[in-house]
């Protein structure tokens, strides 16, 4: 095999997992969140969605309150930092104070953590974006108001509609989604938050490896410029 | 430059003692390997090197990463939380982990490569049936260590695909639950089959190192097959092995580098092909996911195994599938090696390439009806490519092999 046709092959069997990806979900398509992780003001007006809104059932223990000063991506000052954690230990996580008992006797389970939610869901962030957002009346009139979702597989969810969707007037409806993608931003940078570190050095590395390559194919040539095969 | 160290005081010193120059010159310089190996010849170094950075990055997360199950805070585990614990808190943790997650997968889309490359141009045939043996034995080993270190997180699909997996070995007579239980180290996958699976994952590339040097020992002195699938004889027909195919591996290297930092930086879940979407969830033995999948590259056994409705000859099947390539050199019993000039085994050939693709499909996505019975088809041809190589040097009609390249 020539080595065109081999990276015809390779080519061909890149594209083979985005016709698989269109077909192995099941369930409704769902609604696009316009994220940016590089955006600052949207990953903070998510902490503070999350911080009002989320942690008062769910927790996100794998980002600590230090954690919200040192990532450059929410960079809160000190201050900041002792309004929103009260008594808790700067080396805490972000923990809900429902606890578990209560939870399961209020909703029947306990919320799960959501330090990883993004990347536990297929979707990610427009499955955060799409479940905030996707509150509705049950067509067929058997799950009550608030435990009805068109995007939480089965429809029925345990949780109850958290930004008031439901009936929502309809001069909110922008405010609303604004929320809930920048919560889903949040969300998306908690599950890996070295992402942005990530790509920003990922781009000289494959930077340098091109002209690796480049620099070694030329010299390959040049070495086997006298062998005839 | 390799001429200017082993001109050197220093070098002639070590090689006083070990003979370092007489191994160099048998092994590099005047090593001889025929001129006309294509890139499907690249595969081999490649592995090696992902073996190394597999090796490399292993030991280091394991410096950080603790095999037990014990409950911590919001339903995660000591072990999830080391995990998470790299992925924040490690000074490029990620990194490590990320290079390890994607050159799992990167090992076996090389390996695969490399055994296809050897099926397609005959690299199994006389005189190289025991290296292409011992190449069967790193690849079950291979997939041993990988379904070990799949466990390791500690998140569903860890979880899950454990049971499954040691479910099988309850399907044998006789000695299946003892065996089960002997992998599980209880009764359910716990505490304990994670503290034994961490300590095999650890030994299980030691093994690896060591049946790879044996390959590569087999390889010197069989030497390279090539394109032709002939003997070659002359010496013009052969390069030495450096400079030409250390620069040539050397470009491998560095286009394979691009692909996998794609990964690693870019793209590391794959879509969910190198780290499911499930395995961020944490183990949880009393919620079963809606489907369990292995990660792809263990995908088209799992279909041979999910095609038979009875357990016992599934697990019989899917182990067959794999011990028959330890038969094949002695199946195939014609005398031209390459597909070039063996018209009716170049078919075959291919289309098994596309039947172990099938077989991946099938088994990764969801199964439907259909899916089951394409399949069932997939896993008939799978066998019947092996035994249909007994009698196919009977009747066909072999193209004229060169005399020389």
């Amino acid at each position: 095999m020539k080595l065109k046709q081999l990276l015809v092959a390779i080519g061909a069997l890149a594209v083979l997992p985005f016709a698989q990806s269109a077909v192995a979900h099941e369930g409704v398509a769902l609604k696009h969140a316009a994220v940016n992780l590089e955006d600052q003001a949207q990953i903070r007006r998510g902490l503070t969605v999350f911080t009002d809104v989320c942690m008062g059932c769910h927790s996100a223990t794998y980002i600590t309150y230090k954690g919200l000063m040192d990532y450059p991506e929410l960079g809160l000052n000190r201050a900041q930092v002792d309004e929103l954690r009260g008594e808790h230990a700067l080396t805490e996580g972000l923990r809900t104070d429902l606890s578990a008992e209560d939870a399961k006797d209020s909703y029947g389970k306990v919320p799960p953590d959501l330090s990883l939610i993004v990347a536990a869901r297929h979707g990610g962030p427009n499955y955060v974006y799409s479940i905030l957002t996707g509150f509705e009346h049950d067509p067929d009139g058997r799950v009550p108001d608030g435990n009805f979702n068109e995007y939480f597989p089965g429809h029925r969810i345990a949780m109850p509609d958290p930004l008031s969707w439901l009936d929502h007037e309809e001069g909110d409806t922008a405010q609303l989604e604004q929320d809930a993608q920048d919560v889903a931003a949040f969300l998306a940078f908690v599950s890996d938050p070295h992402q942005n570190q990530r790509h920003a050095i990922g781009k000289w590395v494959l930077g340098f490896l091109l002209l690796l390559t480049l620099v070694l194919w030329r010299l390959k040539v040049e070495i086997w410029k006298d062998v005839k095969h | 430059m390799l001429n200017t160290i082993m001109k050197s005081k220093v070098f002639g010193w070590v090689d006083r003692r070990t003979g370092a120059e007489a191994i160099i010159k048998s092994q590099l310089t005047e090593y001889p390997a025929p001129k006309n190996l294509n890139y499907m010849w690249n595969f081999g170094s490649l592995a090696l090197l992902v073996l190394v950075l597999q090796i490399l990055t292993g030991i280091f997360l394991a410096m950080y990463y603790k095999p037990s199950a014990a409950a911590t805070y919001g339903h995660y585990t000591v072990a999830f939380d080391s995990v998470e614990r790299i992925m924040r808190d490690v000074n490029f943790g990620w990194l490590l982990r990320y290079m390890h997650a994607v050159g799992a997968s990167a090992f076996f889309v090389v390996v695969y490569m490399h055994i296809g490359r050897g099926l397609y141009y005959g690299s199994y045939k006389e005189p190289r049936e025991l290296l292409w043996i011992i190449g069967v034995v790193i690849l079950l080993i291979m997939q041993g260590a990988a379904f070990f270190g799949y466990l390791l997180p500690w998140g569903q699909m860890s979880f899950w695909g454990a049971t499954v997996i040691t479910n099988l070995f309850g399907a044998l007579p006789v000695i299946g639950e003892y065996l089960q239980q002997l992998l599980r180290g209880g009764f359910a996958v716990g505490d304990p089959t994670l503290n034994r699976f961490f300590s095999l994952h650890y030994l299980f590339p030691l093994l690896l190192v060591a049946i790879v040097g044996g390959h590569v020992h087999a390889l010197h002195v069989v030497h390279s097959n090539n394109p032709e699938g002939i003997d070659l004889t002359k010496d013009e027909e052969k390069i030495m092995f450096h400079p030409y195919y250390t620069i040539k591996d050397a470009f491998g290297v560095a286009v394979f580098l691009l692909f996998y930092c794609y990964f690693v930086f870019f793209n590391p879940q794959a879509w969910g092909f190198f780290i499911e979407v499930d395995n961020y969830v944490p183990a949880n033995s009393l919620a079963t996911p809606s489907h369990i999948a292995p990660v792809w590259y263990l995908t088209p056994w799992y279909t041979i195994l999910r095609s038979f409705p009875d357990k016992l000859v599934g697990v019989l099947a899917m182990g067959g599938s794999l011990a028959i390539l330890f038969a094949l050199p002695f199946l195939d019993r014609s005398k031209v090696r390459s597909a070039r000039y063996r018209p009716v085994f170049k078919q075959m050939v291919i289309l098994f390439f596309i039947d172990v693709i099938v077989l991946g499909y099938c088994g990764h996505t969801p199964p439907t009806p259909t899916l089951k019975l394409v399949g069932q088809i997939a896993t008939f041809y799978y066998f019947a490519f092996f035994f249909l190589l007994l009698i196919v040097p009977k009747f066909e009609k072999t193209k004229p092999v060169p005399e020389g390249i």
